[in-house]
Parts: C-alpha cells; sequence; structure tokens
C-alpha cells in the first residue's frame, strides 16, 4: 500500500529564493504528524504542492499514490483546511458549504451533518461576515469534513483559538485519528500540537531539519545537568578530561551530554563536593527552538 | 463537469454580488428608456432606425453580463475560496469551463431582463404616445435574439478576463473602459478595425444599421471567436498559474 502521502525531493524556487529545497517524507496511515518550522520555513508552499495548488520548481508529491490533481473526487479521501478566511463573506456558511457539496457530488445532508459536527448549526444561515475567527476555523474544517476524507490536512488551524477552541480541536484530531485515519497539521508553535501528534516533521528554511516520533524527540531533549560546587573550576576539568562539555554561568555549571549520575560519578573520582545537581529537562519548545534557530545565521 | 455547473450556480445565487448586478442593470435601463421615451420629440422616434436604437438600450445586458462573468472568476481570488475550490476540483479546466458555462447562462438571464424590460417598456411608450411602430417584428426578433446570444458570449468574455487578470477592480476597470472608451474610439477613427471589437460586432449580430458594422452572421461569428478566444487564454493562465 502506498504511503498516504509522499513527498519526493519537492523542490519550489521564487527567482533567487527557495522556499522548500528538496524536501522528502512520508505519512503513515493513522497517525497525526506535526509539520513545524518557523514562519517562513516554507511549510504552507509545501502543503500547497501537495494538494496541487502550487507546481513543484522540481520533485513531486503523491497522496496515496497519486498526484493530487489525478484523485477521482479527490474530497472523498482528502481534506484540507489552507486558510481561516476563504469564505466569500456575503455568503451564508451552509451555502458556502453547499456550493461545495455540489462540487464534488455529496448531498446536502451531509453539509448539515458536518455543520453539527462542528457545532455551527445555530449560525448556519448567517453571513460568514459575522462569524467569529473560531467559528470560521470550524467552518473551513466543516468543509474539509465533507466528503469523510481519510486523510486531513490543517495549515495552522490552532491560530486565533482560544484555549477551549484548542483543546476542542485537539480532541477532535485525536478521535479522528483514532479510526485508523491520518492527520497532518502544521504550526508554528510545537506547544501546540506537541499533546495531538504522533510524530514531527521540523523543517526550517525549506529543509527538512528532524523527522523523528515525539518520544524520540522528547528523549532527545535530555537538557543539560545543574550543578552548583565549591570547586568549579576543578569538576569542569574534570568532565573535560571524560570528555563531557560543560558551560558556566553565574556560579552555575551546565553540562549537556551526560545524565546526572556520569556528573556525580566524575565529581565523585575527582573528590569534588557538590552542592547542587539536578537534571534540567529542557522544555520541547527549547529543543524546537533550538533546532530551528541554529540555522538562522546569513 | 454537472455538479461544477450547478457548484457555481449556486456561487452565483447565494451572494448579493449578481442581484446588485441586475438591479443595476435594470435602474440604468429603466432610465435611459423612460428618458429616450418621453423626452425625445415624437419626430425622434419615428423611424425604424430610430425605433431600433431605441429598443438597442437593452444591450446594456451585455455589459453588466460581462461583469457578472468577471466577479464569478475575480471573487474566488479576491475571498480566497479559490482554494477550497481547486482542492475540491484540482482538474482546473472542469473549474474554469463550469465558469464560463454558468457565465452564459447569466447573460442570457441579464439578457431576458434588460432586453425584456426595454422591449415592454419602449413598445408600451410607443403606443401611448400614438406613435407608429415602424421597425418590423423580424427586426426586433433579431434584435432580440441577437442580445441573448450577445449577452451569454459576454458573460463567457468576463470569464475569461477575469481568469486572465485576477483582481475584481483592474478586470472591471479594464472591461468598462474598453467598452466605453477604446471600442468607440477604435470604430470611430479606424471603423475597418474597429468593427470586429467585441461592441461593434454585437451591434452587427443585433441588426444595426451604422455604416461599416459587420452582417449579422459574421458579427456573430466574430463576438463568439471572442469569447471563445478569451475563455481559451484565462484557462491557460488558470492552469498555468499556482494560487498563493
Amino acid at each position: 500500500m502506498p504511503a498516504v502521502v509522499a513527498a519526493d525531493s519537492l523542490t519550489k524556487r521564487y527567482g533567487k529564493l527557495t522556499a522548500v529545497d528538496g524536501l522528502s517524507f512520508e505519512l503513515e496511515a493513522g497517525t497525526v504528524t506535526g509539520f513545524l518550522g518557523p514562519n517562513g520555513a516554507g511549510k504552507t508552499t509545501t502543503l500547497r504542492m501537495v494538494l496541487g495548488l502550487a507546481k513543484p520548481t522540481s520533485g513531486g508529491a503523491l497522496v496515496f499514490g497519486e498526484p493530487y490533481a489525478r484523485l477521482q473526487r479527490p474530497a472523498l479521501r482528502v481534506g484540507a483546511v489552507l486558510e481561516a478566511t476563504d469564505f466569500h463573506p456575503g455568503r451564508s456558511g451552509r451555502n458556502h458549504l453547499r456550493t461545495l457539496a455540489r462540487a464534488t457530488g455529496v448531498p446536502d445532508a451531509r453539509v448539515d451533518e458536518v455543520l453539527r459536527l462542528v457545532e455551527l448549526d445555530a449560525a448556519k444561515n448567517r453571513r460568514v461576515k459575522g462569524y467569529s475567527l473560531g467559528m470560521r476555523q470550524r467552518l473551513g474544517l466543516a468543509a474539509a469534513l465533507l466528503g469523510d476524507p481519510e486523510l486531513l490536512v490543517l495549515d495552522e488551524p490552532a491560530n486565533g483559538l482560544d484555549p477551549e477552541g484548542v483543546r476542542w480541536l485537539r480532541d477532535f484530531l485525536r478521535s479522528f485519528a483514532a479510526g485508523g485515519r491520518t492527520v497532518l497539521v502544521s504550526s508554528h508553535v510545537l506547544a501546540e500540537v506537541a499533546q495531538t501528534v504522533d510524530n514531527v516533521l521540523i523543517i526550517n528554511r525549506g529543509r527538512l531539519v528532524v523527522e523523528s516520533t515525539l518520544p524520540q524527540l522528547t528523549a532527545r531533549v535530555g537538557g543539560a545537568v545543574r550543578v552548583r560546587s565549591p570547586q568549579l573550576g576543578a569538576l569542569r576539568e574534570a568532565l573535560a578530561d571524560e570528555g563531557i562539555e560543560a558551560t558556566e554561568t553565574g556560579g552555575v555549571l551546565f553540562v549537556r551530554g551526560a545524565a546526572s549520575e556520569r556528573v556525580g560519578e566524575v565529581a565523585a573520582a575527582s573528590a569534588i563536593v557538590l552542592h547542587e545537581l539536578v537534571n534540567e529537562g529542557s522544555s520541547l519548545e527549547e529543543v524546537f527552538l533550538e533546532l530551528t534557530a541554529d540555522r538562522e545565521i546569513r | 463537469m454537472i455538479g461544477q455547473i450547478r457548484s457555481e450556480f449556486l456561487k452565483i445565487r447565494s451572494t448579493r454580488t449578481t442581484i446588485g448586478l441586475v438591479v443595476g442593470m435594470v435602474v440604468l435601463v429603466l432610465l435611459f428608456v423612460l428618458l429616450t421615451g418621453f423626452l425625445s420629440h415624437g419626430k425622434e422616434l419615428t423611424s425604424s432606425e430610430d425605433q431600433r436604437s431605441f429598443f438597442g438600450i437593452g444591450s446594456f445586458a451585455s455589459v453588466f453580463a460581462a461583469l457578472a462573468g468577471i466577479l464569478v472568476v475575480t471573487g474566488e481570488y479576491r475571498f480566497g475560496t479559490i482554494r477550497p475550490t481547486f482542492v475540491f476540483t484540482p482538474r482546473r479546466w472542469v473549474v474554469v469551463t463550469a465558469k464560463y458555462a454558468a457565465s452564459l447562462l447569466a447573460g442570457i438571464v441579464f439578457a431576458l431582463i434588460g432586453q425584456g424590460l426595454t422591449l415592454a417598456i419602449g413598445l408600451g411608450i410607443l403606443s401611448g404616445r400614438g406613435i407608429h411602430r415602424s421597425l418590423s417584428w423580424s427586426s426586433i426578433v433579431q434584435l432580440g435574439l441577437g442580445t441573448l446570444a450577445a449577452a451569454a458570449l459576454w458573460g463567457g468574455i468576463g470569464v475569461g478576463v477575469g481568469a486572465l487578470v485576477r483582481n475584481h477592480i483592474g478586470a472591471v476597470v479594464g472591461v468598462l473602459v474598453w467598452v466605453f472608451v477604446v471600442e468607440n474610439l477604435l470604430f470611430g477613427f479606424v471603423p475597418s478595425a474597429g468593427r470586429f471589437t467585441p461592441g461593434r460586432a454585437q451591434d452587427g449580430l443585433t441588426g444595426m444599421t451604422t455604416d461599416h458594422l459587420l452582417p449579422a452572421a459574421a458579427g456573430g461569428a466574430v463576438l463568439l471567436v471572442w469569447s471563445l478566444g478569451l475563455f481559451a487564454a484565462g484557462l491557460a493562465v488558470t492552469r498555468a498559474r499556482d494560487v498563493d
């Protein structure tokens, strides 16, 4: 069975600017994948190429084994929300969905069904002009769900949602994927999706920086060991002899790449007094920032 | 394709844009018909040529059909609905062709209303003022059917221009300047070329008898070429360009 989405050396150049640079990845069925990177990393351009809205300069992407534009009635297999604002302000939410339903042969009954699902039932006959951003996000999601798809592609769906909306979205995505379906959700804030995703793809400047499962990424976090000692200089030398790097800031030593146990053993071997030895797990967000920041140098 | 055409019809019906255009056309047609019908001296409405240009006021329908066609396309880019539209129907030729078909039919509706009002009120005014109808029924039928066909084709021209320009202001202003300025200047100064413009081709099709105009069949053919040509160009550009 082909991967749900397979990108192969996907590249997009706009003049001299390379927005997406040789990006390759595959999505497995039944997983929620977070597509992460700072603003301008190339996430939206990648999603547009996957969905056939933009042509790759080179490379390509397959959805269910075919270029997106070749899928027959693609809305029955793929649902997508690219912008929270893609509505005619003067058209009612229900009519917006009906125009899309007609284009792909979905009955109006399904329109009312998805409106109930995203809890927009009461507002469905009002013009979109009067909708809050959260309601527009949900209307976009309703459109994506019209064809009861197996794959959901969402670009920054949490933008503009209040905390309750974010929780609603998280629960929704989890239950969607629980049925064996697949989600690709982009975000520039890891914390937003950390509780939802199984896998992460982190890109920066159009290139893939990390592709891993969330537990792997969490393990990779490791963080630093914080040490206080009256003999900091001696401890640093002892650690350096063992090939362990440490940095001193404000009378505190931060050791990276070694567990607290190891630091304690090194100290004991050199008879160094310790006043404090603490594992400081840096947050996922810090790792994310680190992974995407060190390439900011121009 | 049928589903896409139904979708395009619903898009046209489900906002106030089209209603606004219909109302605008009706106001303009009423204004010109009533002013011409009541303020003209009786002598200025007696000849068959006078009456032909009087009833020709209904040709305003074409301009409004073109505007509707433009907005059918540019509205999608302006409000971003082009993204869900193409995600649902990634074969872009299906979308553009459905818009063309829907706009042809919308053009016919514009012409039925605009030309219908013009003829009904115009004939009423003539008989009310006791002016003999000198324009033959066959000429009136040619005028009416010609306007229907022309407005339909102009709706398609609007789709082509909208797809080429994408920006609603640019496309609308461009078409208005073309219709009300460029065509008139061209026809005025170089009638041998100006008669091939879509507006003058429509005049030929509807049986207008101004000097230099094309005969009806040729006028219809030229207008058809404009409509299909701009549609083809708009389609090619739509398929080639990325959607932001």
